[in-house]
Formats: C-alpha cells, sequence, structure tokens
C-alpha cells in the first residue's frame, strides 16, 4: 500500500511538471506549425536574403559576448567584495541595482553617453562650446548593444553567484590554495572559477537567449544596416504575404540552430577558460586576468552611480524636462504623475497580483522537479526546463493563444498566472539548481542518525539551507512575471491590464516624459521584491555562512 | 516589445475585386451620404437626424446599452490616450456603452489575435487600423461589413474632398470607417531651406539633398519598411519621376526599370551625406523625432500636420521650426476604424464609430493635444490641410521596400 501511495505521489508530481515544462513545447509546435507549405524555392529565397548572413553573425556575436563579458565581470566584483567588509553593502544594493529594466539601461545609456548625449554636452557646455560628434557611443552599433546589454546583466550574474557561493566552501578553498603556495587572487581563478563557470551555465543560456531575441532593445540601439536577427523575423512574423509566412517558418528554425550553436559554445568556452586555467597553472605564469579583478573594486560605486544618473534622467524626464530646456526654463510640473496615477492603480494591483502567485507557484513547481530528479536519481539534462527561455516566445504564445480560444477559456487572472508559470518556474530552476544540489549533505545525515523522517529532514534542514537561495528565486521570478507583455496581453486580450502592457505600448510611441514615469513605476515593482528579499535573506543564512559567521 | 507603427504593406498578388459589386456599393453609399444639394449645411442635418432615427439604429442603440466595448489600438501616444479616455466618459454618459483601450504596442498583435481566433468568438470589438493590416483583414473575411450604411453619422464623412473610399489603394467598401487622415510632412527649422531656393514652405530631392551637403550627417529618414521611411522614398520617387503616370497603376517590370533607377541615384548621393553615411537609420519617426529634438537632425518627419503645433506648444522643438511638405504635394492617407466579423459587442461598437464620427468628437480630436485632421465635412479646414497628393498604387510600396533592402539593406 505505501509503496502504492508513494508511486502515485511521484507520478503525479512528475505529472505537474512535465505539464508546466512541457508547455512551452507544446505551444512552439502549435505556434510554429506551416501555415504555407514549403518548397524549395522557398528556401532558396530565404537564404538569398540580403544582408542575412552579416545579421546572423552580429546577433550571435552579441548573444554571445555581452553574457560572458558580464559572467567575468560579475565573477570579478564577487571576489573582489566577498571577504571584504562592503560585501553586506552590495547585498543591499543589488536590489535597486536589478530592477531597472534592460530598455532603461538602453535609454539612459543612449541618453547620456551618446554623440551628442547630455554627459558630454555638458562637460563639453562648461567651456562654452558644442561636444565633438565623433565623441560618445554610437547610436546604433554592435559596441553599444553589448555594452547596455552586459551592464545590465552583470547584477543578475552577482546574484547567481552569491547564491552559489552561499553553498561552497569558499573560504575552505581559498585556504587550501594559500597552502600550496598560490596567492588568494590566483586562488580565486584557479578554485572557484571553474565550478562556478559550470554552476552558472544556466544563467549564461538564459542571458544569451534573452539577448538573441529581445526585440526593443534591437530596434532602438541595435545596428539596422543589417537589421539584427531578431528584427528581420518580427517582421517576417508580423507579415502576411506567404512569402513572408515562409520566411518566419524558417527563421524561427534558424533561430533553433542559433540556440544550438550557443549552448555548444557554452561548453567550448568551459573547455577553453578551463584549459587555459590549467596550463597558466602549471606554467607559472602570471594572471593577468587577476590583476585586472582590481580595477572591480570600483564596481559598485560606479554602479551605483549610473543607475542613479539613469533614474534621474527619468525622473526629470517625467517632471517636464526635455532636451530643449536648461534647468531654469523647464515648465516643472507632476501634472503627467497625476494624471496617470488615476489610471495606473488597476494596471499595478494587478501586475501584483499575477506576479506574487506565478512566482510562489513557479519556485514551488522547482522545487518538485529538483526534489523528483534528486529521489528518483534521474537528472535530466538542463535545457529542457529551460525550454521556456529558450524557444521562441512569440511563436510560443500563438500556439498558447490557439489552444486557449479552442478551449474557450476565459480571460481571467487565472489563465495570465497559467501562462505566466512556465517562465517564473525557467527562471527559479536556473536560480535554484546549484544551490540545491550543491548542498551539503553532511546535516542530513546527522539528523538522519538522529531519528529524524524524511519529510522532517526536508522541513527542517534542506530548506531552512536552501531559504535565502529560495528567496533570490522569489524575486527574480516575481520581476520575471512582472516584465512579461506578450503572454499577458495575448492570453489576457486586453482585459487584465498590467503595468507591462501600458508601459510597453507606451514606449513604443518614444515620447520621452511619459515613458519615463511607466517606466519608473514598472521599476519599482522588482526593486520592492528584491529589497524585500535581501532584507530577509541577511536575517537568515544559508549552508556555508552558517559554518562562516 | 518597443515597437513603433508596423510598416504598411500589402500585398502585390491583390485579387481583382468585382468592379461591378464595388461600384454598386459605393454608388449606394454615397448616394445616402451626399445628398444632392450645394448647401452643406442643410444637407448634413437632414439625413443624420432621419438616420439616427430610424428603426434600425434605435435598435442598435437598444443592444448596445450596458455593453463593453474593448477597443484594440496603438498606445504609444499619450494624446491619443488622453483623447480616448475623454471619449470613453463622453460615450459612457450618452449611450451607456463602456468603451475601453487595450493599448497595443502595435496594431499586427490584435490582427495575429483573430488570426488564432480563427473566425470563432472574438476577443476584440473594435479596432484602429489601415493599409497592409487592413487589406489582410478584408480579403480573409475577418471583418463586419455594411458599417457605412449602418452608422449614421457616416454620412457626414468628406468623401468629395478627402480621398476616403480607398484605403491604400484598396477599395474600403463599408468594411472599416474612417477616424482621420493623415498628411506626409517635414518639419525642420525655417532658416534650414530658405536658400534652397525652392518654393515656400516646400521642398524638393535637390533642396533636400543641398540641405545634407550643407549639414552632413544631420539629415535621414526612418528605415524602410517602416512606413514613413517608405512614404519619404515614395514622395521622393514621384519628385523625381515627374509624376509618372505609371505611379499610380500596377508595377510593371518596365515601369519599374524606367523610374526606380532615378531613386537610387538619387540616395546614391543623399545617403553619404545622410546620418552615420547611411550605415545606420532611425528605427521609426518618433526616434527621428527625438533626435531632432536632441538637435542631432536638422529635420524630421510626420504624418500629423498639426504635430508640429503640438510640439512647439510642448516646447520640445525650437519655436523657429516649421512645416514643409513636398512640392508635388502631401502624400494623404485615412486611417480607420473596423469590427471584427466575430465581436461579441458589436453594436456597441458601431455606437462608439457613430460617436468618434460626431462634430464633437472630431473638434476635440482636432483642436485638442492630439491635433489629428477631422474626416467630417463641417470640419473641413482648407487653411490646415495640405495640397494633397494621391498613395501610390499599392504594388509599389512591395516593390521599393524590397528593392531598398537588396539595395541598402545591409
Amino acid at each position: 500500500m505505501a509503496t502504492k501511495i508513494r508511486r502515485l505521489t511521484l507520478s503525479t508530481g512528475w505529472l505537474i511538471v512535465a505539464l508546466v515544462a512541457g508547455l512551452p513545447l507544446f505551444g512552439v509546435i502549435v505556434g510554429l506549425w506551416p501555415s504555407v507549405p514549403i518548397s524549395g524555392a522557398d528556401v532558396i529565397r530565404f537564404f538569398a536574403y540580403n544582408g542575412l548572413t552579416l545579421s546572423i553573425t552580429n546577433t550571435l556575436f552579441i548573444s554571445l559576448a555581452a553574457p560572458l563579458l558580464a559572467l567575468y565581470v560579475a565573477f570579478m566584483v564577487y571576489s573582489q567584495y566577498r571577504f571584504n567588509p562592503r560585501w553586506q553593502t552590495l547585498e543591499k544594493r543589488l536590489a535597486p541595482l536589478l530592477s531597472l529594466p534592460h530598455l532603461a539601461v538602453a535609454l539612459g545609456l543612449v541618453y547620456l553617453f551618446s554623440s551628442g548625449g547630455m554627459v558630454f554636452n555638458a562637460l563639453w557646455g562648461l567651456f562654452g562650446q558644442a561636444a565633438p560628434d565623433w565623441l560618445g557611443l554610437p547610436r546604433k552599433s554592435l559596441l553599444t548593444m553589448v555594452l547596455a546589454i552586459s551592464i545590465k546583466e552583470v547584477p543578475f550574474f552577482l546574484l547567481i553567484l552569491s547564491a552559489l557561493g552561499r553553498q561552497l566552501a569558499i573560504k575552505d578553498w581559498l585556504l587550501q590554495g594559500k597552502a600550496l603556495g598560490y596567492t588568494e587572487r590566483a586562488s580565486w581563478w584557479l578554485l572557484i572559477f571553474p565550478i562556478m563557470l559550470k554552476q552558472s551555465r544556466l544563467a549564461l543560456l538564459a542571458a544569451m537567449a534573452y539577448t538573441l531575441s529581445v526585440l526593443d532593445l534591437s530596434l532602438l540601439i541595435g545596428p539596422n544596416i543589417p537589421q539584427l536577427y531578431a528584427v528581420v523575423l518580427y517582421n517576417w512574423q508580423t507579415g502576411f504575404t506567404t512569402y513572408e509566412q515562409a520566411n518566419a517558418f524558417l527563421g524561427n528554425l534558424v533561430l533553433l540552430v542559433m540556440l544550438g550553436l550557443l549552448i555548444f559554445s557554452i561548453y567550448v568556452h568551459e573547455w577553453f577558460a578551463v584549459m587555459r586555467l590549467r596550463t597558466n597553472a602549471i606554467m607559472a605564469n602570471p594572471f593577468r586576468i587577476a590583476r585586472i579583478s582590481q580595477i572591480f573594486t570600483a564596481w559598485l560605486s560606479f554602479f551605483s552611480l549610473l543607475t542613479v544618473a539613469i533614474l534621474a534622467t527619468f525622473l526629470l524626464w517625467s517632471m517636464g524636462w526635455n532636451s530643449q530646456s536648461t534647468l531654469s526654463t523647464a515648465n516643472w510640473s507632476f501634472v503627467l504623475w497625476q494624471d496617470e496615477w488615476f489610471f495606473m492603480q488597476r494596471p499595478l494591483l494587478n501586475s501584483l497580483n499575477i506576479a506574487f502567485f506565478s512566482s510562489i507557484l513557479g519556485v514551488a513547481v522547482t522545487l518538485l522537479a529538483l526534489e523528483l530528479q534528486q529521489q528518483t536519481k534521474r537528472k535530466l539534462p538542463d535545457y529542457i526546463w529551460l525550454m521556456a527561455i529558450l524557444l521562441p516566445q512569440l511563436s510560443m504564445v500563438y500556439g498558447w493563444q490557439v489552444a486557449h480560444t479552442g478551449l474557450s477559456g476565459s480571460y481571467s487572472t487565472g489563465w495570465i498566472i497559467l501562462s505566466h508559470l512556465p517562465f517564473t518556474f525557467a527562471y527559479s530552476y536556473l536560480v535554484l539548481r546549484g544551490p540545491f544540489q550543491s548542498l551539503n549533505r553532511h546535516y542530513e545525515l546527522v539528523a538522519a542518525s538522529f531519528g529524524y523522517t524524511y519529510w522532517q529532514r526536508w522541513w527542517r534542514i534542506r530548506f531552512m539551507l536552501l531559504r535565502p537561495a529560495l528567496l533570490s528565486a522569489l524575486a527574480i521570478a516575481f520581476s520575471v512575471s512582472v516584465a512579461q507583455y506578450i503572454p499577458t496581453l495575448m492570453i489576457g486580450a486586453g482585459r487584465v491590464t498590467t503595468i507591462t502592457t501600458e508601459a510597453v505600448a507606451i514606449a513604443s510611441g518614444n515620447e520621452q516624459s511619459i515613458t519615463a514615469v511607466y517606466i519608473i513605476v514598472q521599476a519599482a515593482l522588482p526593486f520592492i521584491a528584491f529589497l524585500i528579499a535581501s532584507i530577509l535573506a541577511q536575517r537568515i543564512r544559508g549552508s556555508f555562512d552558517a559554518e562562516h559567521p | 516589445m518597443w515597437l513603433t507603427s508596423k510598416s504598411l504593406r500589402f500585398f502585390s498578388n491583390l485579387k481583382r475585386l468585382n468592379q461591378l459589386a464595388a461600384s454598386i456599393v459605393l454608388t449606394a453609399v454615397s448616394i445616402l451620404a451626399v445628398l444632392p444639394g450645394v448647401n452643406a449645411q442643410q444637407v448634413l442635418d437632414t439625413p443624420i437626424i432621419q438616420l439616427e432615427s430610424s428603426s434600425q439604429w434605435q435598435q442598435t442603440l437598444a443592444e448596445a446599452k450596458g455593453e463593453t466595448v474593448y477597443f484594440y489600438a496603438w498606445g504609444g501616444s499619450k494624446p491619443v490616450n488622453d483623447y480616448l479616455r475623454w471619449a470613453a466618459r463622453e460615450i459612457a454618459s450618452r449611450y451607456n456603452v463602456r468603451l475601453r483601450h487595450v493599448k497595443v504596442a502595435d496594431i499586427s498583435e490584435a490582427v495575429s489575435r483573430l488570426k488564432a481566433e480563427d473566425g470563432s468568438k472574438s476577443a476584440i470589438d473594435l479596432l484602429w487600423v489601415n493599409g497592409e493590416n487592413f487589406s489582410y483583414l478584408k480579403e480573409q473575411h475577418l471583418l463586419l461589413g455594411n458599417l457605412w450604411s449602418s452608422i449614421p453619422n457616416s454620412a457626414l464623412l468628406a468623401i468629395q474632398k478627402l480621398p476616403l473610399q480607398n484605403d491604400f489603394g484598396v477599395p474600403i467598401e463599408g468594411f472599416e470607417v474612417p477616424w482621420g487622415v493623415g498628411q506626409f510632412n517635414i518639419i525642420a527649422d525655417e532658416s534650414l531651406f530658405s536658400h534652397t531656393g525652392s518654393k515656400q514652405n516646400t521642398v524638393t530631392p535637390s533642396s533636400i539633398l543641398a540641405v545634407a551637403t550643407q549639414n552632413p550627417g544631420r539629415v535621414s529618414y526612418p528605415r524602410p519598411p517602416e512606413f514613413h521611411g517608405t512614404t519619404f522614398l515614395k514622395q521622393l520617387l514621384v519628385a523625381l519621376s515627374n509624376k509618372d503616370q505609371r505611379l499610380f497603376s500596377a508595377a510593371t517590370p518596365q515601369a519599374q526599370e524606367d523610374l526606380l533607377p532615378l531613386l537610387w541615384n538619387y540616395l546614391d548621393q543623399l545617403h553619404p551625406l545622410s546620418w552615420q553615411q547611411g550605415n545606420a537609420f532611425p528605427s521609426s519617426n518618433t526616434e527621428q523625432l527625438s533626435l531632432f529634438q536632441q538637435k542631432q537632425f536638422v529635420m524630421t518627419v510626420s504624418f500629423n500636420p498639426n504635430e508640429i503645433e503640438k510640439e512647439k506648444s510642448e516646447k520640445r522643438i525650437p519655436a523657429t521650426s516649421h512645416r514643409l511638405y513636398f512640392a508635388q504635394g502631401a502624400i494623404t492617407n485615412s486611417h480607420n476604424l473596423a469590427i471584427p466579423k466575430a465581436a461579441q459587442n458589436s453594436a456597441g461598437a458601431k455606437v462608439v464609430i457613430h460617436f468618434l464620427l460626431s462634430e464633437l468628437a472630431q473638434k476635440q480630436k482636432l483642436n485638442g493635444s492630439w491635433g489629428d485632421p477631422s474626416v467630417i465635412t463641417p470640419l473641413l479646414d482648407e487653411a490646415s490641410t495640405l495640397p494633397a497628393q494621391q498613395e501610390l498604387h499599392s504594388s509599389w510600396q512591395q516593390v521599393i521596400e524590397d528593392k531598398w533592402q537588396q539595395k541598402y539593406g545591409a
């Protein structure tokens, strides 16, 4: 009987997990099904599209370079701050740094630092001259795009690394490194970097997949001769001619191939990085990269300053300041805020409501998925769990929409929460997987010897040790849910407006002042989530923090 | 997703519509709309009241009571959003119909929803649409017909003065109702074109080239297929070919061979002088406008003839800016309202259209912060209307976009 119950529970668990993790695949199959028959001529015409090759290579370059750059910077920052009194400050500040939306960072960077941007104009203005045109970030280029995305992703990777770091005996390893005669800097790279790199594969992949298919940033700051692949694909996908439909189908297949290449490159990069470190260790070469790390002792101040500058820019815009006015001639007013605040309350409540439930459910299903794998000793490859992040979102949600209409589903909050679940699940999986699998078993063994049952051990020990990572996962899942535009609009059919559906629609018009109002409010939601998470996380400690006060 | 209203493209392979049926419908509509008579005032007053008291309309009003109309419309413009908030209040108090603006970043999202619903009960009651999106929906039989004949205020439409019968070369035939018009114009500083020798307030391809020569790197246009960019190219083509008549009929290979090189030769001269030497273009008219506001550009393009006044009053552009148009005339088209065939609140949607075409609503749209030109006869303002230039035949749109992509897209 007991085995029967156990089997039943297990299979129910698997079913739930399979449903949530499998929804993306289902959506893509339904949504991508070619609406027009594809012939050989279509394939030839597809590859004859002018600039396709360059568009693909540019996009691949950005998708590789930006996340990797962000990861390296994040690791160097982590290594500089981890055993430094400022670590607490950094953890506290991660919240605001994480909550600026990508769009805000991109807009802010371009506005402040582009040629003819605020900063250079102000500097040159001091001498009564106009800043030269060649100075500053080009407005549409690979460089700007890589910079914007990598700057934005550093705090995300820091969050991942800090969740990982709680589960690793970093201090002990550094000591062992010292005993072997390595400097602390070298030990960081030789002993800790390889394992962290391995453990953050998922996060890397998520950042790469995001960059690969991000549309608004590609349009705004990406190069457009030729356009980046996401833009080209979107144009086909929203076209109506049979030729465009055929291109859209083939284009999505190419997108999947590109994704495969990115996954492959993660492994190649890992192998290459570990090889380099090994050769360096054996040959006792000096660590150049370790010397670079020192620069990043200033990262926190720099990044905080940038965030404040961007926020200040948006605040000024929202109060009626623009490039025509100086500080004294602007028509300062809160009219916009007063106007919009009345209309914002419902979307805000909806956002909170949906994000609250979908993040808690997402984290719960993640725990279930991890636990089931642990119990049945069946480890499924990571990309199966991350399909929501990896597969093309537009086709996926379109497939869901077809199914949702077929079921005559209502346009209620419940359905929207369900449509966010795959995304919150995937992101909390990538945050939790590392900590969950590198938990120190020692405590549970001790508890078992005291006669605790499995579930008691689970709740009292494992869950408690995981709490900081759980909080990070919840905060990330929450902000992911807040940021969803396509599923919310397509499944909710506009019946349920959220702050993001409003913000994205408004931002499409490029009107500075009103866009600023919505971006600030949109950033406030994840900010609250990260803030609560970080306050709580400081009160409770992860497994190794418990040993290393 | 950050999107501007997507390029308006349509099929080169439009089905040849049954000419006879089309003309019958059109005649019927025009008889309804324009009763013979020169005294416009009289013409306008009587039929509307008659139409409004017809049993058909009374039934629509009764049906509409208490309905909620979900109106899918681009939400990227605060003036438009504010206007719709005003309209929602008015409609609620007059007709007891609730208007909900579903803000989308791009109306193609609504089209894709209609595609997914595939004719089953729709979540959309009303949408703001034109160009290729309309022609697709019409071709797929997803739209409700006979709107002009079932909505009283359609009789006010200025079909005599404005090109309201066709939407980018596709006959409207009652499947959508014009709501406002756009006219292509250029915004620049007064002094910019003053010594290029072109006529007052007009530009020509050569005067633009002269300006680009004097201000290298400060002239550009939105990257096609964004429709402001494509329209800019169309205006150039009209001017460079001296209004060649072949532009207004299907683009034959011969016509393409004769006319398009004029445009490419011109662009070959313009691009090296334009922003980033033509290695990048603004993604949209809004991006170009913000670059103009930041003094990176000396000119910007717009489809709203009254945009300049709005920008000036908000002090977003210098007070010395003024509006110009192409000497051959400003390309003019309408943006429209349509009801999906499967809409669940079509009566309410008709009431909303009826209100939006009323004199009160059209006046508020024209004089309020939006400043969108009116489409009804009583409010036609000759002074603010630019000399119009007919849209090119729809087949040229695709040709220009594809060839541009081939030549300059990479």
